[in-house]
């Protein structure tokens, strides 16, 4: 049964004065299975972020639906949104997004709290979370203190806390070096082994050979998509970077 | 060319970030403003001739170094955020191919053009409320304002070096961040993390210790006179205490918060306090500031306004007749000797009729230093003043003898006593002695307490705590008294026998009631004070209800003109600061509101996190600055009663008033604050 359903997704940006649109989303379609792991692929401008906005309900779609959970999320009223994102959903994000004032336990508090949990809940949810992330020894450090790779697991383990129906990652790996990248990637690899889905948006090979399926956008549609099948990572990868070579070099094949 | 080049820049940048500047030269020129008011106003002239002119200048020399202390901590401040937004314009232009030193022109412009501006249009701005202020107080109390404002021109010297050293400090700091930094770094400081600040529980303490100390002695102080110098103590370790307490205090208190876990772990405290605990490093001693500013306003404003409409009460007590007339004679023989019935008939005549309520009495005053139940009329007790030693001052008491039979006679009783036996009264606490006297001098018995007296005392007869005594053989008595002091010599304290007389003039007005005392002055005067030997005569002294009267609100009208004066001043002031602290703090915030928007935060829960953490930047010290009126009410009603106003009901009321006032406005300033700083964190989110 599919977790996440986009039928026809739309985007178009209006410059301020309305003389110009912009179509970010032409037409996309796909949906997601529970417990899948999908890499969207694309290039700069290709609209991936926009969709990923849309996927979390901050920005609202041109035309078309995203239905998560079979809950339409254009129909959620404002003042519900934002719980529903809080509940359902988890994000990491490129630049981790943590709040510089919080220690990193209180930043991955941070959803639970607004959700009205109590301490005693929180703090038991998260021991487990922390020992599995590696990060129980840094929970008492502030964000500024710990090294990058360290604050895309604490954001890791914030957008994990409330048990999201969909974990959502915008190109995660982006601010890491390679060692990071991989830890971040197995950890994904891990989570998602357990039943979590996620949906990750990316430009990098290397993340994307670690999902079991790969989307491909370009100009505001999906292009193509990939599946992973029996492949390993390395075969994966191959396949990926055959792709885009396609991609790039022109080609209307589809 | 190419220095028009620069300023040009400089200009432009100034231009394009005008949303930041404009609240930033503002403010300058706000701190620049209120620093030479209240600056000119304590060297103003008119410090001289007031009542009380120099408490008040005190008062005011003390809030100028605040001011001076608080500006350099809030310029610092502001510029230091200022500067963090440019950076990474001079980044750029620093990749762009500028050097460090083609940057620090830039700056140093800007710095120039900052600074004239802040001082010119900031000692303008001060003149242009002054003169206002001026004609508003001689419109309102006609030609009689006996005030009149002047240009202080060694205030606006010391504006333009006190604040043209902040500027050129502050040019320098951002030089050294220049110089010091990579065009990388400049890029990205604006995002750079900062420290979590320590809580510095040591400090906090102190300060929470000094200010129970302060209040303690606030209270405690019971003379007012001797207690200036222990009360300016008390301010100074408030004014300490509420630096330490915001600094440290307040980060200390919202660490305990968050160890609270069932308290902190509510997303309305959340936020808001983890905030706060950054917020309040920096902001600590802005708020301290504002808070001693608030206080001083306060008091002053509280108290002035209280001696105002407290004025008709105040010339009461200093004149509790329309008329009284102080006769002195040189020995107690002539004064007894003197006839107080014609005297009482020349007043009856000079009145033409209409005196009411006439009292005479005969008394013989001392005062010196008390000991045991005995005063010290030699040498060392008249080196006793007000300059001396608190603890001299407070033993200083005065000894009122009066004849027993004035008593009996005006209380309509019939009272014996032994020569050597004596009633006494005292004007403060209940005399705790078996006996009375002079040093030296034979010791009165006190034979009974007086809990009333049949006359009014002037209460300037009463700043000291004073000792009505009176006794059956008055002649007998206070001869012996001035007989000893005339042994002493010249090293005696001062004392004269003398009849007093005080009567009311119900149905004469000022200007007869004026007419009514010269004549009865002549009367008195011509008739050699109605003594049998006319040398004996020494003097006659009389003070009218109606001159008190129109003195007191010449001179107490321009204190409450200050206090009005000064109070507007700080209040717009310090909404700006406010306004602008919590404007460039919305920018810091954005990013982070932004980022719990995205983690599931509502609008609402956003507005309400606002809320609470602008409440607490703006309310803490208007709480805390509450708490210190209320401790400093004692002192401020000791202080008023020295202006002759006993109703403390009043003083209540217009401390409440004046708070409420103030509050109110600081409302509105918040709710405006508030929705400005809520639209910048909630505004668009930027897209990447």
């Amino acid at each position: 049964m599919s977790i996440l359903e986009v039928h026809d997704l739309k985007k178009v940006y209006t410059s301020r004065f309305g003389t110009q649109k912009v179509e970010a989303l032409r037409r996309v379609n796909f949906s997601v299975e529970r417990g899948e792991y999908v890499a969207v692929m694309g290039e700069s401008g290709s609209g991936k972020t926009t969709l990923l906005n849309l996927l979390a309900a901050l920005d609202k779609p041109t035309s078309g639906k995203v239905i998560l959970d079979g809950v339409d999320t254009a129909t959620l009223p404002e003042k519900n949104v934002a719980a529903f994102r809080r509940d359902q959903l988890g994000f990491v994000f490129q630049d981790f997004n943590l709040l510089d004032t919080f220690t990193l336990e209180d930043n991955i508090y941070l959803p639970l709290v607004l959700a009205g949990k109590n301490y005693a809940e929180m703090s038991a949810r998260l021991k487990p979370l922390a020992e599995e992330l590696g990060i129980a020894q840094l929970l008492k450090k502030y964000p500024y203190e710990v090294s990058g790779g360290q604050k895309q697991r604490a954001a890791a383990a914030r957008a994990l806390i409330t048990e999201p129906k969909l974990l959502l990652a915008d190109e995660p790996t982006g601010a890491l070096d390679s060692r990071a990248t991989d830890e971040l990637l197995s950890l994904f690899a891990e989570v998602n082994r357990r039943g979590q889905t996620i949906v990750m948006v990316t430009h990098s090979v290397k993340a994307a050979s670690h999902a079991t399926r790969v989307l491909f956008i370009r100009d505001g549609e999906v292009y193509h998509q990939l599946y992973r099948g029996s492949d390993t990572n390395e075969q994966l990868y191959q396949k990926i970077s055959d792709t885009l070579t396609v991609l790039a070099t022109g080609g209307d094949a589809r | 060319m190419k220095r028009g080049f620069y300023f040009r820049l400089a200009i432009d940048g100034m231009r394009k970030n005008r949303k930041l500047y404009l609240p930033y030269l503002l403010t300058c020129a706000g701190v620049v403003m209120m620093f030479y008011i209240i600056s000119s106003l304590a060297h103003s002239p008119i410090m001289n001739t007031m009542r009380g002119g120099g408490n008040v200048a005190m008062i005011l020399n003390l809030g100028t170094i605040v001011m001076a202390l608080f500006a350099l901590l809030f310029l610092f401040y502001t510029n230091s955020f200022l500067i963090r937004r440019r950076n990474k314009e001079f980044g750029l232009y620093n990749i762009l191919g500028m050097n460090k030193s083609n940057i620090s022109r830039i700056l140093v412009w800007e710095v120039l053009l900052s600074a004239c501006f802040a001082l010119v249009a900031g000692i303008a701005a001060g003149l242009l409320f002054e003169k206002l202020a001026e004609l508003f107080l001689l419109r309102a109390t006609g030609e009689t304002a006996g005030y009149t404002l002047t240009i202080e021109t060694s205030s606006i010297i010391a504006a333009f070096i006190f604040f043209g050293a902040i500027f050129a400090l502050l040019l320098v700091a951002s030089l050294a961040r220049v110089r010091l930094s990579k065009p990388l770094d400049l890029l990205k400081s604006e995002a750079a993390g900062e420290k979590p600040p320590k809580a510095n529980w040591v400090l906090a303490v102190i300060g929470a210790i000094l200010l129970g100390a302060a209040y303690y002695l606030a209270v405690t102080i019971k003379e007012p006179l001797s207690a200036i110098s222990l009360f300016f103590l008390a301010v100074l370790m408030v004014i300490v205490a509420s630096y330490l307490l915001f600094i440290a205090g307040s980060v200390a208190m919202c660490r305990l918060l968050q160890k609270k876990k069932g308290y902190y772990y509510k997303p309305r405290h959340f936020v808001s306090v983890s905030s706060m605990a950054f917020r309040m490093k920096r902001n600590g001693a802005g708020l301290a500031s504002i808070c001693i500013l608030a206080t001083m306003v306060l008091v002053m404003i509280s108290s002035t306004s209280c001696l105002y409409f407290g004025g008709e009460d105040s010339v009461r007590s200093a004149c509790p007749y329309d008329l009284i007339f102080n006769v002195e004679y040189a020995s107690p023989h002539a004064c007894a000797a003197a006839d107080g019935e014609a005297a009482a008939a020349a007043i009856e005549k000079a009145a033409s009729g209409c005196a009411e309520g006439l009292v005479s009495y005969m008394e013989y005053s001392l005062t010196g230093v008390f000991e045991d139940s005995a005063i010290s009329a030699d040498k060392m007790a008249r080196r006793v003043d007000i300059t001396s030693s608190p603890m001299e001052i407070e033993k200083l008491r005065t000894i009122i003898a009066v004849p027993l039979s004035d008593y009996n006679r005006l209380a309509g009783k019939n009272i014996v006593l032994e020569p050597g036996e004596a009633l006494v009264w005292s004007s403060g606490e209940a005399y705790p002695y078996g006996t009375i006297g002079v040093k030296n001098t034979p010791m009165l018995r006190v034979q009974g307490i007086l809990t009333e007296l049949p006359f009014k005392l002037s209460m300037y007869d009463t700043i000291l705590t004073t000792y009505l005594v009176f006794v059956p053989d008055w002649e007998a008595y206070t001869g012996q008294l001035s007989a000893y002091l005339t042994s002493l010599g010249e090293d005696a304290i001062s004392s004269a026998p003398a009849r007093c007389c005080g009567f009311d003039l119900p149905g004469a007005d000022a200007e007869e009631q004026l007419e009514i005392a010269a004549r009865t002055y002549e009367a008195i005067t011509d008739a050699n004070g109605f003594c049998d030997e006319p040398q004996a005569f020494l003097y006659c002294g009389y003070s009218a209800y109606a001159d008190s009267r129109s003195d007191f609100f010449s001179l107490n009208g321009s204190l409450f003109f200050l206090g009005i004066v000064l109070s507007i001043v700080f209040i717009a002031a310090a909404a700006l600061i406010i306004y602008y602290k919590q404007l460039s703090e919305g920018y810091e915030d954005k990013s982070r509101f932004s980022i719990m928007q995205k983690v599931g935060m509502t609008k609402r829960e956003i507005k309400s996190a606002v809320n609470s953490q602008v409440l607490t930047v703006f309310f803490a010290p208007l709480l805390l600055a509450g708490v210190h009126l209320v401790f400093a009410f004692p002192f401020v009603r000791n202080m008023i009663r020295i202006f002759g106003v006993f109703n403390t009901r009043l003083l209540i009321a217009t401390n409440v008033a004046c708070f409420l006032a103030f509050a109110l406005f600081y409302v509105f300033v918040y709710r405006g604050t508030a929705r400005a700083y809520y639209g910048i964190v909630s505004g668009g989110e930027e897209r990447q």
